[in-house]
């Protein structure tokens, strides 16, 4: 395609995020014409809605797992699953949230007030701009306040830590911690509220549509 | 919290089959903006996808790795899209698209003539370069992520991006 | 404790069966696998086995004893505990003015009362909220916004108006529930917090978004498909596993 045809090089690599494009003004505008339009479509595009799960799940629950290979391997398998030397490597956050599951099939939970798999949970997304944190955690009631938390990712580009997490409806307190030492509350949180110890807590409420922020 | 997938993928096809809803819910969540941009229509999207999580199920254990459910995932999910795609037949003529967004340059476009109109466009494009395209500007994942997806070098995924993107241009232009 | 011991230990704890452990041995054992000394869980499973034997619900005590024991870097157990021993008694209130409402003290009901009470809620108007709910877990809902409501700067007035009129108007918990990020929205949006509460005050009760998944204005709901920005997991460390089994369907062609 040729170069009248198409988008200029500079535009190309800019759209690619590359460090060091430069733009002359026309390409600018070419480059802010093509984002605002992709934009638009992206957040005016109607997807699946979670009516989908429930669809997939009453097909594949009157299905053999797998078929007889399925059926042999289960035979087989040794048990209990849970001793496996792979989950104690996948580290404290998936033990922990085994200990969920477990307590979610009777008995009392190991972990007081701890995520139910079970109940209704919706999606939600934690950020905190910290460029020179080497480490960013999350804690909180709905990590049953565990030290290490759940950890977040760094944009190296923008310094801003991310997860997204699935919480139960209803409220919790919780804390971002930056490099396993400081206790810092999220600024976009709803409330803010006395932890009781001289610290500052963050507060969400989650309904079924989910978390707006200030 | 998310709990990893290969931990889910072994709970599974040790016998609680009911734990796929987890990864139902996960890779909905994930994709369906990928799979309702690639099908053109939501409904088809979610046929597909329906499908697509159907075979994955029945195909567990031929899964060799359960850490990149994801990826494998992915790929069952994307030929039923363009299976879903194909079998609509062409959907609108790019021309008469462009021509009456040039009669109405003036005027305000609807979000839904937007999307019908890149839609278009999309469907104009070589499979690879739509799935390379969506993921990179429907999605916004870097183009790392999008090689891992695939499957495919950086450098290819750029050449497929870029030729979309001009496809594109073009038909941006009478919106300005 | 090493990590692995740890997960050894956690995932002892994961396996107990089903015999009712008692609450107190519970806390206990949940603090000293976190490396809490003998002393403190002990003091702890006390405060909680007293609690337990009132009848007064006993999940913010345990919750607070292990975020406190989290924080133990800054917080000496000493002050930990005269907090779990200030929980309890703000508990026993919160049975008190919920039974002095005429509503069944349910453990979660209680729960609320107290913590609405201890972020500044005056007892008349906890006991309004209960009365104007149509369930217990209603009750405990509408505590709980209106609690996060007064402490996200609304005021207690408006807070529990917010949650009384949408009760008595028939509005399920869910849209309650949906209060906190509305109000966020609306103050994102550059309406000043006073003027939300007036408008609740005089006009009565809050609006809801107008299309599900999406905000108001510009606060945007962070449920929306993970589908748009980066994921939560980091991108594939799978260049040196070679590429997925090929599943079924028809194959790819390779084409540039």
């Amino acid at each position: 395609m040729s170069e009248r045809e198409g988008y200029s090089q500079e535009v190309q690599r800019f759209l690619d995020e590359e460090p060091d494009a430069q733009l002359t003004e026309r390409a600018r505008v070419d480059a802010e014409r093509f984002r605002e339009a992709l934009a638009r479509y992206a957040s005016s595009l109607p997807v699946p809605g979670r009516e989908l799960d429930a669809a997939v799940m009453s097909v594949v629950g009157a299905r053999p797992l797998g078929g007889v290979r399925g059926l042999v391997r289960w035979l087989f398998r040794p048990r209990p699953v849970l001793l496996r030397p792979v989950l104690i490597a996948a580290g404290l956050v998936a033990t922990t949230a085994l200990g969920w599951w477990l307590g979610q099939q009777g008995g009392s939970p190991p972990v007081p007030g701890a995520l139910i798999a079970e109940a209704p949970t919706v999606l939600v997304r934690f950020e905190l701009r910290a460029p020179e944190a080497v480490q960013v955690a999350l804690s909180g009631s709905f990590t049953g306040w565990d030290s290490e938390g759940v950890a977040l990712s760094k944009n190296a580009q923008t310094g801003v830590w991310s997860v997204t997490v699935p919480l139960p409806l209803g409220e919790h307190e919780y804390s971002f911690v930056i490099d396993g030492q400081r206790w810092i509350p999220d600024p976009k949180a709803h409330a803010q509220v006395d932890d009781g110890f001289g610290q500052t807590n963050s507060v969400i409420v989650v309904g079924p549509r989910g978390v707006v922020r200030s | 919290m998310s709990v990893p997938d290969e931990v889910v993928v072994q709970r599974i096809l040790a016998g609680e089959a009911e734990l796929f809803r987890i990864l139902v819910r996960r890779y909905r969540e994930e994709f369906a903006r990928y799979a309702a941009s690639l099908c053109g229509d939501a409904d088809v999207a979610a046929d597909a996808m329906q499908e697509a999580f159907i075979r994955a199920f029945d195909a567990l254990d031929s899964c060799r790795e359960p850490a990149r459910f994801k990826a494998w995932f992915f790929r069952i999910l994307t030929n039923q899209c363009h299976n879903a795609r194909r079998g609509l037949g062409v959907r609108g003529r790019l021309d008469d698209i462009v021509v009456t967004a040039a009669d109405r340059a003036d005027a305000g476009v609807s979000d839904e003539e937007l999307r019908e109109a890149i839609d278009a466009a999309l469907g104009q494009l070589t499979p690879e370069q739509r799935e390379a395209f969506v993921l990179k500007h429907v999605d916004g994942r870097s183009y790392a992520e999008i090689a891992d997806l695939l499957g495919v070098g950086e450098d290819a995924l750029k050449m497929r991006v870029h030729r979309a993107r001009d496809a594109l241009k073009k038909l941006l232009e009478p919106w300005s | 404790m090493t990590g692995m011991r740890r997960c050894a230990v956690l995932l002892a704890i994961a396996l107990v069966p089903a015999t009712r452990v008692g609450a107190q041995d519970d806390v206990r054992a949940q603090l000293l696998a976190r490396g809490a000394p003998t002393a403190f869980a002990d003091r702890v499973a006390q405060i909680v086995g007293a609690a337990a034997a009132e009848d007064l619900p006993i999940e913010p005590i345990v919750t607070k004893a292990l975020e406190g024991w989290a924080k133990h870097a800054r917080v000496p157990p000493d002050r930990v505990v005269t907090v779990l021993e200030r929980l309890a008694v703000q508990l026993r209130t919160g049975r008190d003015v919920t039974v002095a409402a005429g509503v069944d003290p349910a453990p979660a009901v209680v729960a609320a009362a107290a913590e609405a009470l201890g972020r500044g809620v005056p007892a008349a108007d906890v006991q309004a909220v209960m009365r104007a709910a149509p369930s217990a877990e209603g009750a405990a809902t509408g505590l709980t916004v209106a609690a996060s409501l007064t402490a996200q700067g609304l005021g207690t007035d408006a807070a529990t108006k917010a949650v009384r009129d949408a009760y008595m108007a028939g509005r399920p918990a869910s849209d309650i529930l949906e209060f906190p990020s509305v109000v966020a929205g609306l103050v994102a949006g550059g309406v000043p917090m006073s003027d939300v509460a007036r408008r609740i005050l005089e006009e009565g009760g809050l609006p809801l978004p107008s299309e599900p998944g999406r905000g108001l204005g510009r606060g945007r709901p962070s449920g929306i498909p993970a589908g748009r920005g980066p994921p939560d997991e980091p991108p594939g460390k799978g260049k040196g596993m070679g590429p997925p089994t090929e599943p079924p369907g028809k194959g790819k062609p390779s084409a540039p």
